[in-house]
């Protein structure tokens, strides 16, 4: 096994090197200049452009640029964005626990709803049960997020107001909207208590988030009791006169339980990423709004180093996922 | 496992796309109004705004009632800045916020006036504030000025400023005019004497930017300074905090100099950096922020029927236009476009013709819910406005024009050249027409003029560009430098504060991007006018801007008369307010700059 993992780990050199190529190249490839913004100005001359493009190393070609990310990256030093200036590190230390702080939330709500439902539907396949969860996924898996997310503002931001606004809770006067539609934190002189309001901001970002993970989260434990079901010693099972109960939680539920964990752990790589539709729809300060908006500024160093953070994730979290899965099915064996 | 890294690639890959031509605007704008502003100069600047559902005049004229000390307001941005040092970064939230904080020796007021700010009055001959040659300007400072940190504030934090501009690794964004300068000198710790190399007209422009403290650091390490997120200033705010992709803080400067009179009276602003203007505007209807900053036209009606949310809106300085190219297209960056003149809009018969048929007015309440003013020049708001005549529409006159120039109705009703000026007969009356692509305002606006022009004959077909694509460099072949199109629209955003470099950039015939000047200027239609070059580089010598303003008026008349450039509507500059906030107005800018009166807001 530790063979196993010593050479899955140096695999995964040479894959993050060519992903870190190919993402470097396709950053160089779109449009955006971190010297747009400045294109427009009539105060800035064309030798003002030039200077700043040569001290930002944007006239090197790009192998020459490329090398120099990698040097500075293999140091340990992420460089600096190009619009902030300021340390890549720093911008994404500061982002990446407000991310955490929803994704993980958002995923572990999921989770815990989902595995009941998606068993109980395969348990009484076809009952309306059944019927109603499947329907209400296949809903929750089309509809779109970002008008799903406005919806939600609409209705509990904008038209219900706030039954507790001026309480001790909620010291704000009225009119309070019920959920706040945006932002991590209430500011000024009258926010709730600290825990109170960034539990309060959480719900509509994490409702919004959990249902775009919650019908595939669903389907994936539905089938993979149903295939459980079926097997030879759910039947033997059954056959030695053990209660429906034991057989489904305590035979069927572990077994689906694996595809589960594997999709679990691949799963977690994305939580660090942030969510670029709930944070832009309610202003949530994480890592998908940092991307996205560095890639509208073509701010290389920053994307690099998000992109790299993301990839290295995946890497990792994938050689977990294949141990995980011999550690639950002994009949996996990787020597 | 690698075909992960694939699907986690392509995802990269579309998003990056997704984040194409976001052409941003160029900055410029004032810094914090604060008591009665001692207005100069210039012409009387009616207050053009457009639709206001108030009428601001000045800082001066205002509410009755007591102002309310204390109070927090939240303004909901839907653009946050990379950076607030004034001198590295341009953005337009940039200019809005540091507007609250910092200042320049000069400011203008609502209207685009210059006023005074750190400067006791504005220097000119008459106080002996400007050198009998016009190179030697000196600003006495008010008294008494303090940093928002207590320390004093004097004419060495003047000097440091142009010096960190100056200094090469300070990577400062813009040196124009900073270049020009031979020496800052301290006469004595407050007042400034600013020497020139050379008369530099927009020498009031120029000391408009703020100042830095020399406490903010090293020059050579400008980029780094913690200055650039916690600026430190002469306003009635201060920078407390900056929680990134989330909010500014910004509380009261117990060092104001009005800070006798209770100002500023808010205790608090709260910028609240929203991702969306949809997202802003329902914090705005629910009550969760008191201002929603810079709001489109299109905008505007909704925010109309929100109860108790006010709007204020006035005239921008940018304004959309058809530039047409009245050289040959054929020809690459014709230094000579006289001699090689462009077959079809070479001829002013022509152009007028395109004018006449175009009405304006209905594009702005087609598509911009008539909250937009038709355009006239590039000088229609700010010290040096000038009230031109709104073009007439008349299809007739189109039409007969077009007959005079030599362009016959075809058998498919595009007309087609029988005796024109500079186009062989038989030449289809037909001309391609370019702008950004993925603006859906400027895309409808075309689909309108290309129905307009139909009508009297001239054919437009389509051809639009990314905008990195029509805004590219010479060295990248654009064709809008290298002359190499025939009709563009976009709309560039002149200084407020000055007019100059734009309309010299655009319009003087030295500014025609050629092989010669490596593609500088900005003159893309080509337009060669002796007594409009003439106005301009006599405008940018002098000092007066009274005669400065008369010399921009006259050459804006003669692009009015001679059309190398079709204005068609005026961007205004909105933001959507409660009710409850007093004191809140708009500000004639080249960006949405609402910060400048902060000290004179409050809450009731």
């Amino acid at each position: 096994m530790t063979a196993y993992i010593i050479r899955r780990l140096l695999q995964a050199i040479p894959v993050l090197f060519v992903v870190s190529v190919l993402v470097f190249a396709l950053i160089q490839v779109a449009p955006n200049n971190p010297l747009a913004i400045y294109q427009n100005n009539p105060d800035i001359s064309p030798e003002d452009l030039e200077r700043l493009a040569e001290q930002y190393g944007l006239n090197d070609p790009l192998p020459v640029k490329y090398l120099k990310w990698l040097s500075q990256t293999l140091r340990g030093d992420w460089g600096e964005s190009l619009t902030t200036h300021r340390p890549v590190f720093d911008e994404i230390a500061e982002r990446l626990p407000n991310t955490l702080n929803l994704s993980i939330i958002a995923f572990v709500i999921s989770l815990i709803v989902s595995i009941p439902i998606g068993v109980v539907s395969a348990v009484r396949q076809y009952s309306w049960f059944d019927h109603i969860t499947t329907t209400l996924a296949f809903m929750g898996h089309s509809v779109p997020v970002f008008w799903f997310g406005l919806l939600l503002i609409i209705v509990f931001s904008v038209n219900m107001q706030n039954p507790l606004a001026g309480t001790l809770l909620f010291p704000h006067a009225a009119p309070l909207p019920l959920f706040p539609g945006g932002g991590m934190t209430t500011l000024g002189a009258d926010a709730p208590p600290p825990l109170v309001d960034r539990l309060w901001h959480l719900v509509l970002p994490v409702t919004m988030l959990s249902v775009v993970q919650l019908p595939q989260h669903v389907r994936y434990m539905r089938a993979g009791m149903l295939d459980v079901l079926k097997m030879d010693y759910i039947r033997t099972a059954r056959g030695k006169g053990l209660s429906e109960r034991v057989v489904t939680y305590k035979h069927a539920l572990k077994n689906a339980a694996i595809p589960l964990v594997t999709i679990i752990a691949l799963e977690v790589p994305h939580l660090f990423n942030g969510a670029v539709f709930t944070e832009t729809i309610f202003s949530w300060p994480g890592m998908g709004r940092l991307f996205f908006d560095h890639a509208q500024r073509g701010d290389y160093p920053v994307l690099m180093g998000i992109l790299m953070l993301s990839a290295t994730l995946i890497v990792v979290f994938n050689l977990v996922a294949d141990i995980a899965y011999a550690f639950l099915d002994p009949r996996i064996r990787y020597d | 496992m690698l075909s992960k890294s694939i699907r986690v690639l392509l995802g990269v890959g579309l998003i990056v796309m997704i984040g194409v031509a976001c052409a941003p605007a160029a900055p410029t704008q004032a810094p914090a109004a604060t008591s009665a502003p001692t207005q100069v100069t210039a012409p009387s600047a009616p207050t053009k705004a457009v639709g206001a559902t108030t009428a601001p005049a000045t800082a001066a004229t205002q509410s009755a009632t007591t102002p309310r000390r204390g109070g927090t307001v939240t303004i909901a941005y839907s653009q946050e800045p990379p950076t607030l040092n004034h001198y590295i970064g341009t953005t337009s939230a940039m200019w809005s916020i540091n507007a609250m904080s910092l200042e320049g020796l000069v400011t203008l007021d609502p209207d685009g006036n210059f006023m005074p700010q750190l400067s006791e009055a504005l220097p000119t001959k008459e106080n002996g504030g400007v050198s009998a040659d016009g190179l030697t300007i000196t600003f006495k400072h008010k008294k008494g000025i303090k940093w928002s940190d207590g320390t004093a504030f004097t004419c060495d934090d003047v000097v440091f400023t142009w010096k960190a501009v100056m200094t090469k690794e300070s990577g400062a964004a813009s040196t124009v005019g900073w270049t020009d300068l031979d020496s800052i000198t301290c006469a004595d710790p407050d007042t400034t004497v600013a020497k020139f190399k050379k008369l530099y007209s927009p020498y009031l422009a120029l000391f408009r930017n703020p100042i830095m403290p020399k406490s903010a650091g090293d020059p050579a390490n400008m980029q780094k300074w913690a200055y650039n997120r916690k600026p430190i200033g002469t306003g009635p705010f201060q920078l407390q905090e900056w929680a990134s992709a989330d909010h500014i803080t910004l509380v009261r400067n117990a060092n104001y100099r009005d800070a006798t009179a209770g100002k500023p009276y808010l205790d608090s602003i709260i910028v609240k950096f929203v991702p969306s203007v949809d997202v802003g505007l329902n914090l705005l209807k629910s009550g969760q922020v008191e201002v929603m900053w810079n709001l489109s036209e299109a905008v505007l009606p909704t925010v109309e029927k929100m109860p108790g949310i006010k709007y204020v809106s006035k005239a921008s300085t940018s304004s959309e236009r058809l530039v047409l190219n009245l050289a040959d297209p054929k020809i690459d960056a014709t230094p000579d476009p006289v001699n090689n003149p462009h077959p079809i809009l070479g001829d002013l018969r022509v152009r007028q013709a395109i004018e006449y048929a175009i009405n304006k007015q209905q594009i702005i309440d087609a598509l911009l819910f008539g909250k937009a003013s038709v355009a006239t020049s590039d000088v229609h708001a700010g010290w040096a406005m000038c009230e031109l005549k709104v073009s007439e529409f008349s299809l007739d006159k189109a039409k007969q024009l077009l007959t005079d120039a030599g362009w016959v109705p075809g058998a498919d009703g595009v007309r087609v050249a029988k005796g024109a000026k500079f186009a062989k007969d038989g030449t289809r009356l037909r001309l391609k027409y370019q702008t950004t692509s993925g603006d859906k305002l400027r895309e409808d606006t075309q689909q309108i003029i290309l129905d307009q022009l139909k009508q009297i004959g001239v054919e437009l077909y389509i051809e639009n560009v990314p905008s990195d694509v029509l805004f590219g460099t010479w060295a990248s072949g654009a064709f809008r430098r290298h002359g190499q199109f025939d009709i563009i629209q976009f709309s560039p955003n002149p200084d407020i504060a000055d007019p100059h470099s734009h309309m010299y950039q655009y319009y003087d015939s030295a500014m025609m991007p050629t092989a010669a000047n490596k593609g500088a200027g900005a003159n893309y239609s080509r337009w060669v006018n002796k007594d409009a070059d003439k106005a301009i580089e006599q405008a940018g010598g002098i000092l007066d801007l009274k005669q400065r303003h008369d010399l921009y008026c006259q050459s804006a008349q003669l692009i009015s008369n001679e059309l190398p450039v079709i204005f068609l509507y005026n961007r205004s500059a909105s933001s959507g307010y409660s009710e409850r906030l007093q004191n809140y107005i708009g500000y004639n800018a080249s960006n949405p700059d609402f910060g400048a009166n902060a000290a004179n807001w409050w809450l009731k």
